[in-house]
């Protein structure tokens, strides 16, 4: 009963503590130049990152080279790419865990292919993507059509094709072929040149970052996310493109794992590697600024996402942290950064929402 | 149902007089300027029958309202017209020739548009692309969104149709729910052929204001004389103001079908009165006949 009697003086008053912190967020981002950046769905990582690497420059001086570059490299164009594809089903609403599958699947076959049944270099990873393809189609399939569930779906792919790549491998780890030192230009080109990932991360992520604004995929992706059923209504064909997406994300999938086993010159019959940058190129993704729920995303925010984890990584390692607390700090550096994403987020909607 | 009032008045005077004879299904009527035809449409859902056996016709450049109770099977013959759902049973024709449209898709290409009740509108997407999705404009021969021209083009659409939305390049969710509906409205004449437009209630939940305005811009539509529109509504006033002709949906059939100068909001609403009344005294009987059994209920006298 008090609270009804006072509840009359207390809406007369000012908003609380909340409302004030905004306003002055708000006078801090007047700044035109912040205000653009802001106004990016990506802007609050990109604050965060340059902040990170900021704070290991000045505090690390072997961190601002070009050599750490190099190092920095593999720390994040692989998750870069497997994110890349992982916001496509992610902004559709779903998820494919199965990547880590592909990541692992995809070079063992390559293998294979070259090895065992003779075939060349090139034709060999383009059929071992294919195959990704095919998998990626099934998962598809299974959420689309058969209506199971993503996270289920995939996780059982996840479980069936590490479980095969374990079965066709016999466990055992092998040479990568074509990534052997000295590198010819096949190894140079797929992953074991330095920049060859960097470069592959960039123009991937640029064409789908294309697809995603200016296609009709890409618009069909997003109204799928936000609203399925009036999507649906509207004449889009959601089982089509639900399944097409699949198949992308297992494609950039399997073409990070070829990649990095080109680069690394083995092949590693390991589920635990890939099953950890399953998680670190969904993590890339939503510090990216893409949503798990759907709906919205950027394909740029993934190179940044993973970006900001490689720098974080990178700058520990450097600072001499031990390897036992890399994925505590991990996982601390995260929750700041996502509190960060949503705190900016929110100041970027008060700003478009009063222009 | 009665969320207008409009029902509410003629209760009292309604249970003495006669109720108004009703055909239990109106048979297959025809005007020789028909551009659609619905002929004795079936429908069932495991073991609910939503349509029973409907007939329908609409004339070129006509406004047909369509009235009924919740669960009489407006929606459900909405979107078999639309191509959402199929029938089990029945035949269309559209301009004289069979329609039997496959997908949503289907029917827009056959020149049938629909406005679904849910606004298949998807928030995350701009005014603009929310108006051309699914007849997306190009840059041929890339197959890049042309979104300069939709955006320009969709300006020009809609201000001919007198709608005012002060930034189409914003996300459909910053809109006022009048200002969606009126998108979601649009988006069946914008960039598109369509000859018939179907409206799923276009004036849910919304303010008398807003819903003025749905119908202004239905009327406009109709002043311009390229379409023929089907339209649910539940406010007898809007449908005797905004319609050529009245369709009644009554237990998955049509119970009236009658040019709304011929009728009144007193004929609508007895109509409706009388199937309330008939329900009522079907439970009554039904709860009388248990009760007296058991021996613990006298009759009141009459």
């Amino acid at each position: 009963m008090a609270a009804s009697t006072t509840g009359g003086a207390a809406a007369e008053k000012p908003p609380p503590a909340t409302g004030g912190s905004g306003r002055t967020l708000r006078s801090l981002t007047k700044n035109p130049i912040i205000e653009r950046v802001i106004s990016l769905r990506e802007g609050s990582i990109i604050v965060v990152t340059i902040i990170t690497a900021i704070y290991f420059s000045a505090n690390t001086s072997s961190f601002f080279t070009g050599d750490n570059f190099k190092t920095l490299l593999p720390y994040f164009a692989p998750f870069a790419i497997l994110a890349a594809g992982e916001i496509f089903v992610m902004i559709l609403g779903e998820i494919d865990l199965s990547i880590a599958a592909m990541y692992l699947f995809a070079p063992i076959l390559f293998y294979k292919l070259n090895s065992s049944l003779g075939l060349g270099l090139v034709p060999s990873v383009i059929v071992a993507l294919l195959c990704c393809m095919a998998v990626g189609a099934l998962n598809g399939f299974f959420v689309a059509v058969v209506g199971i569930n993503s996270f289920v779906a995939t996780l059982a792919m996840l479980f069936t094709f590490e479980g095969l790549a374990l079965i066709v491998s016999h466990g055992t780890p092998v040479s990568t072929p074509g990534g052997q030192q000295p590198l010819d230009t096949f190894g140079k080109v797929f992953g074991g040149g330095t920049y060859a990932e960097l470069i592959w991360a960039v123009a991937i992520i640029a064409i789908l970052q294309v697809v995603l604004t200016f296609t009709r995929w890409g618009l069909y992706t997003v109204a799928i996310g936000s609203n399925k059923l009036g999507a649906a209504e509207a004449g889009v064909k959601v089982a089509a493109v639900t399944i097409r997406n699949f198949m992308l994300c297992s494609l950039t999938a399997g073409l990070a794992g070829i990649f990095d086993a080109v680069r690394s010159g083995t092949v590693q019959p390991d589920p635990s590697g890939p099953n950890e940058y399953l998680f670190l190129a969904v993590a890339a993704a939503v510090i990216g600024g893409t949503l798990l729920t759907g709906g919205s995303g950027t394909v740029v925010g993934a190179l940044i996402g993973a970006l900001f984890l490689g720098v974080l990584k990178d700058g520990l390692i450097l600072q001499g942290v031990n390897a036992n607390y890399l994925l505590f700090y991990t996982g601390i550096a995260i929750f700041i950064a996502m509190t960060a994403n949503v705190f900016v987020g929110r100041v970027r909607r008060g700003h478009s929402g009063s222009g | 149902m009665c969320s207008s009032g409009a029902c509410a008045g003629g209760t009292a005077e309604v249970a003495d007089a006669n109720p108004p004879s009703i055909e239990p299904v109106v048979p297959p009527r025809s005007a020789p300027d028909d551009v659609l035809r619905v002929e004795h449409i079936s429908k069932r859902f495991g073991p609910v029958t939503a349509l029973r056996d409907v007939n329908l016709h609409l004339k070129k450049g006509e406004v047909l309202g369509l009235l009924g109770d919740n669960g009489a099977g407006k929606s459900t013959l909405i979107k078999i017209i639309a191509g959402f759902q199929k029938q089990d049973a029945g035949t269309m024709t559209l301009h004289g020739q069979p329609y039997e449209p496959k997908s949503v898709d289907d029917a827009r290409a056959k020149g049938v548009d629909t406005v679904f009740q849910d606004l298949a509108l998807i928030d995350e997407l701009s005014v603009y692309h929310n108006l051309y999705l699914r007849r997306e404009r190009l840059l041929k021969p890339f197959p890049i969104l042309a979104n300069r021209q939709m955006k320009r083009e969709a300006r020009t659409a809609l201000d001919e149709i007198g709608i005012n939305i002060p930034r189409i390049d914003v996300a459909v969710a910053r809109l006022s729910g009048g200002q969606r509906q009126a998108i979601a409205v649009a988006r069946s004449t914008v960039g598109s052929d369509a000859d018939i437009i179907l409206l799923d209630e276009p004036l849910a939940a919304m303010g008398a204001k807003e819903g003025a305005q749905i119908l202004d811009l239905v009327a406009r539509l109709k002043a311009e004389g390229k379409v023929s529109i089907i339209m649910i509504l539940h406010n007898y006033v809007h449908v005797l103001q905004a319609c050529d002709r009245v369709s009644m949906i009554q237990d998955g059939a049509i119970a009236l079908d009658k040019p709304t100068s011929e009728t009144s909001v007193e004929e609508l609403t007895d109509i409706v009165v009388n199937e309330y009344r008939r329900a009522r005294e079907e439970t009554h009987a039904q709860e009388e006949k248990s009760a007296l059994s058991k021996g613990k209920f006298q009759r009141p006298s009459a």
